[in-house]
């Protein structure tokens, strides 16, 4: 699986969101992308990607697209 | 700087550390507990249960998913134990691992032993068995945070 898929399926189990959802999905887009929605979405993110984010980091996920972002500085390539 | 101590709260001080009452307080005692790490409890089982009646007629069992909810509340005191936590709302955010061993009758007493495995970003996840005459009856994996989580909302995205 591509570090893409994982990313895209982290997502949609964890927000119960549609992958054609996902370009443009930002905090609060959704009903379960709320602040515990955050947390588990950075702890699932963790899990699949073996990494341990940054607090900064954690604050500035705001969307999907700034999440390829910011995991590339833990060397997640897309 | 001196070590935690771990301690023990019986049925009227759990009340004071946790909001869930009968009939969903699924836990009797804590026999030791300690914040942070782990917390063994007790549920003496009888059929004075509210769902013994229907869970099942002729064959009255716990049910499954009141042992998970049974393991949450008790690992959920590894948080609540902990300075400024007392007497918070805890949110099941997943369930994870639930297995099944052995049926729970009424007369049994389930030991329940539960560890918190990490809590980071207000998120804590942890795992619990539980055992009836020393014998494993259930386990399952869990993540819960606090309702109210200073930590989580400072680290939510501002918009």
């Amino acid at each position: 699986m591509s570090n893409l898929e994982k990313y895209n399926n982290v997502f949609c189990e964890t927000l119960q969101v549609e992958e054609s959802q996902l370009k443009n999905l930002e905090y609060q887009g959704v009903e379960l992308w709320d602040s515990v929605g955050h947390m588990t979405l950075m702890a699932a993110l963790e899990d699949a990607f073996d990494i341990m984010l940054d607090t900064d980091d954690i604050v500035d996920f705001s969307s999907y697209e700034k999440g390829k972002e910011i995991l590339k500085k833990y060397d997640v390539e897309f | 700087m001196m070590a935690e101590q771990s301690f023990s709260l019986d049925s009227v001080q759990i009340l004071e550390y946790q909001p869930n009452r009968h009939p969903y307080l699924m836990f009797d005692k804590v026999i030791d507990v300690l914040p942070g790490k782990y917390c063994i409890g007790v549920k003496n089982l009888t059929n004075n249960e509210w769902f013994i009646p229907v869970h099942f007629p002729g064959d009255p069992c716990m049910p499954g998913f009141l042992q998970a909810e049974a393991m949450t509340q008790v690992c959920a005191l590894t948080l609540l134990t902990m300075e400024g936590n007392k007497g918070k709302v805890v949110l099941l955010t997943g369930c994870d691992k639930l297995k099944l061993f052995k049926k729970v009758r009424p007369g049994d007493v389930m030991v329940i032993k539960t560890e918190l495995l990490s809590y980071r970003h207000g998120i804590a996840k942890g795992k619990g068995k539980a055992y009836v005459d020393d014998k494993l009856v259930s386990e399952c994996e869990m993540t819960f945070t606090l309702a109210d989580s200073d930590e989580r909302r400072m680290l939510t995205p501002k918009i």
